[in-house]
């Protein structure tokens, strides 16, 4: 059991770069001092010349426009200077201050909230059930299943959208179809405030429940049978199987799910801007898709820097919050 | 030298080199006109694949000069335009999508329209105007989108309505007569709220005689006028005439052509539309100037055609303007896209004046049509009016939603 459990995390790491592993060599370092100078030795240079073309770009495409974004957060780049950079004035706070005061912002915010409080869990629940079901429940047709669940993930979100216009129409859909049969009437999903947020739930919720079914699939598969035989002899139902077994020894692949996801939904921005545009009357804006109109149609860099870092602190913030909570405490 | 005298020699020869390249492009380099080369103009969508065929037969007529049409869709011109002239990879020349000018004059990116060479009397004032920032015309009009009122004649016919609608009251009679009489769902389609819906209400604000800004060149959105025009508005969604609830990439052609929507406002290139998706409508619509007010008055779209300061082939880039806006490329222009020619002296050619019934109507709206003044934060302009409008949409108070939309206007303008 013991082996199995502390494989997973290892398969996490491993697509992790900044995981473990590292932090593990620099605490190396730490200790002996003298080979650090040796970093930068003949020895090392054919090491350096292998990743120049990972660091070149790593330096170009990612370090670069990160510390230039948080640069501009503190500026009023706006649309005169994107000919002149240089002229953008520093304004300290001012952006990071007017946040506070944007009610936009504020509702972008509680609309995120409802989008990761809503989305989160029903992914997770969904995957899971969807795994479990693949994994053990269905023999024929599994192959069929798994790309079946899979298939939103990698589709097209403009094809999505057009599918779940059809779905979701009033007129003519899928839903008020099914209504109309049964001498029903269907809401305007899209066009009501209320259900537009929940709508697009369902819909962010159906593209990425593969990505966790998947992901789950894989957990299950690693745990051993002879653990379910035990637990089977012993006199275990099917639910507390469920409980005692498969929910602890998927605890890492959990927790990978689940940041991974919440990541996920805290950035959620195509669905909306598919959809809704944000609408009716905000209901659906995203903090995401509030920064794409500041940043792209209003041209305020500035500002919407500043609201890449909130949101950016918040994901941190989320996500530490969900290793510390859901970490193996049996080890 | 000493030390100090050396730096600043080499501060000035760096500066020099600096401006000197920084401004190589639009001082020094100029290619006359009659010499060989290559002119590059961006266009939009399917007027990318129109302009080609004319820029060949230009080439034609002129073998130095060869046109390279580089297409660019209409949703991210924006962004690519933006990012070109941040980069300084700008083209020679651009269409210029009308609502798009007031920010590239603002970027400093225009070359100013030669007031010797282009005549702004042969153009429509609004389309002349819309290009115009502190009396510096910065692109010269190529084609005009007028709005106007499109709607079903014969279910009006069925609602006993004859004629035309001519005035707001006009208009209130034939929605309330579609939807009661004619079997309509909706009396009318207006955009309430999101991207776009304010094409919906200028022409209720124009023909009220509001303006969006005023001669102060602050906004006037909380005039009498506007208020009319936002009441005048959101009467139709009271009345239940018009739908509240919006989805993106609604198509109003759909519902037009089953009737549960009979009347929307448009611009010209519907006609073309209805002809090539709706042909069994054909005779069943027709088309109208926007119902008046205190006058008859839509607003004009469309694309001007503008030169980049950077550009080396300004001469080059003159001349071709000067061919696209001629009258008979105009007309030209009009026979291979439909689109509405801006130089008023085309209207005279064949093509035009054979053009029919729908046409005479766009002209007529043409003359008195207004611009929307070009504005740098057009944008962010437009977003607001359209929160208002969804407000309003929604049974908010027009005269206190005009108030606070005025407010929320004021620092995006001047």
């Amino acid at each position: 059991m013991s082996t199995t459990a502390a494989k997973a995390p290892d398969d996490r790491d491993r697509t992790r770069p900044t995981g473990s592993a590292s932090r593990a060599g620099d605490g190396k370092d730490r200790g002996a001092p003298p080979r650090r100078r040796d970093r930068l030795s003949t020895q090392n240079l054919a090491g350096w010349l292998y990743s120049t073309p990972f660091l070149s770009l790593f330096l170009t495409f990612m370090a670069f426009p990160v510390v230039a974004t948080l640069v501009m957060s503190f500026t009023d780049f706006g649309l005169r200077n994107v000919t002149d950079p240089f002229s953008a004035e520093f304004i300290g706070l001012d952006n990071y201050t007017r946040l506070v005061e944007d009610e936009k912002f504020v509702r972008a915010l509680l609309n995120t909230g409802l989008f990761v409080v809503l989305g989160v869990p029903l992914t997770i629940g969904c995957g899971l059930v969807a795994a479990v079901l693949l994994n053990s429940g269905i023999d024929r047709m599994r192959t069929f299943f798994r790309v079946g669940f899979y298939a939103p993930v990698v589709t097209a979100i403009v094809a999505v959208a057009v599918i779940w216009r059809f779905v979701l129409d009033p007129a003519e859909g899928l839903i008020a179809g099914l209504a109309g049969q049964l001498g029903l009437k269907s809401p305007d999903f899209l066009a009501s405030e209320t259900l537009a947020l929940p709508s697009l739930v369902v819909m962010a919720v159906w593209r990425n429940m593969g990505t966790a079914m998947v992901l789950f699939l894989a957990g299950l598969q690693a745990i051993p049978t002879e653990v379910r035989e035990a637990a089977r002899i012993d006199g275990a139902g099917v639910l507390q199987e469920f409980r005692g077994i498969t929910v602890p020894l998927l605890r890492p692949t959990m927790l990978y799910v689940a940041v991974m996801t919440t990541i996920g939904f805290l950035n959620v921005f195509e669905e909306p801007f598919v959809m809704t545009d944000g609408g009716p009357s905000d209901s659906t804006l995203t903090i995401s898709l509030h920064m794409y109109r500041q940043g792209f149609d209003f041209f305020h860099m500035g500002y919407a820097s500043a609201m890449a870092y909130v949101l950016f602190v918040i994901v941190l913030a989320v996500t530490l919050l969900q290793l510390r909570l859901l970490k193996d405490k049996t080890r | 030298m000493t030390r100090t005298a050396k730096s600043v020699s080499i501060a000035v020869t760096v500066a020099t080199a600096l401006a000197l390249t920084s401004c190589g492009g639009s001082g020094g380099d100029q290619t006359p006109a009659d010499a060989k080369q290559t002119l590059t103009i961006w266009a939009m969508g399917e007027e990318a694949t129109r302009l080609r065929t004319i820029a060949d037969e230009y080439t034609k007529e002129n073998p130095d000069i060869t046109v390279k049409v580089t297409p660019v869709g209409w949703d991210v011109v924006h962004q690519k335009l933006v990012s070109a002239a941040a980069a300084g990879t700008l083209p020679d020349m651009a269409q210029m999508g009308s609502t798009m000018m007031g920010e590239f004059i603002e970027l400093g990116t225009l070359e100013p329209v030669d007031t010797k060479a282009f005549d702004k009397n042969d153009f429509f004032p609004a389309t002349w105007n819309g290009n115009v920032v502190d009396g510096e015309a910065y692109g010269v009009p190529w084609y005009a989108d007028a709005r106007a009122l499109y709607y079903r004649s014969d279910l009006a016919e069925k609602a006993g309505v004859d004629g035309a609608p001519a005035t707001w009251k006009d208009l209130r009679a034939l929605a309330g007569a579609y939807k009661n009489k004619a079997g309509a769902t909706w009396g009318m389609d207006l955009q309430p709220g999101s991207t776009g819906a304010w094409q919906a209400w200028v022409p209720f604000l124009y023909s009220a005689g509001g303006e969006l800004l005023g001669k102060d060149g602050k906004p006037a959105l909380d005039s009498p006028e506007a208020v009319k025009a936002l009441t005048e508005f959101g009467h139709y969604f009271d009345a239940g005439l018009s739908k509240k609830n919006f989805v993106v990439g609604y198509d109003v052609l759909k519902d037009f052509s089953s009737g549960r929507v009979p009347m929307f406002q448009s611009g010209p290139w519907m006609v073309q539309n209805f002809a090539e998706q709706q042909p069994q409508l054909n005779g069943k619509w027709k088309v109208t100037p926007v119902p008046a007010d205190a006058s008859s008055t839509s607003w004009v779209g469309g694309s001007s055609l503008v030169t980049f300061k950077d550009s080396e082939h300004k001469a080059a880039a003159q001349e071709f303007t000067k061919f696209l806006t001629n009258p008979r490329s105009q007309a030209r222009w009009y026979e291979i896209s439909k689109t509405l020619p801006a130089n008023k002296a085309a209207w005279n050619e064949p093509a035009l004046k054979a053009g029919g019934e729908s046409l005479a109507v766009f002209r007529k709206s043409l003359d008195t049509a207004r611009e929307i003044p070009p504005m740098a934060k057009w944008n962010e302009f437009s977003v607001m009016i359209e929160d208002a409008l969804e407000k309003v949409a929604r049974g908010a108070d027009p005269a206190e939603t005009a108030k606070k939309l005025q407010k929320s206007t004021e620092s995006l303008v001047g």
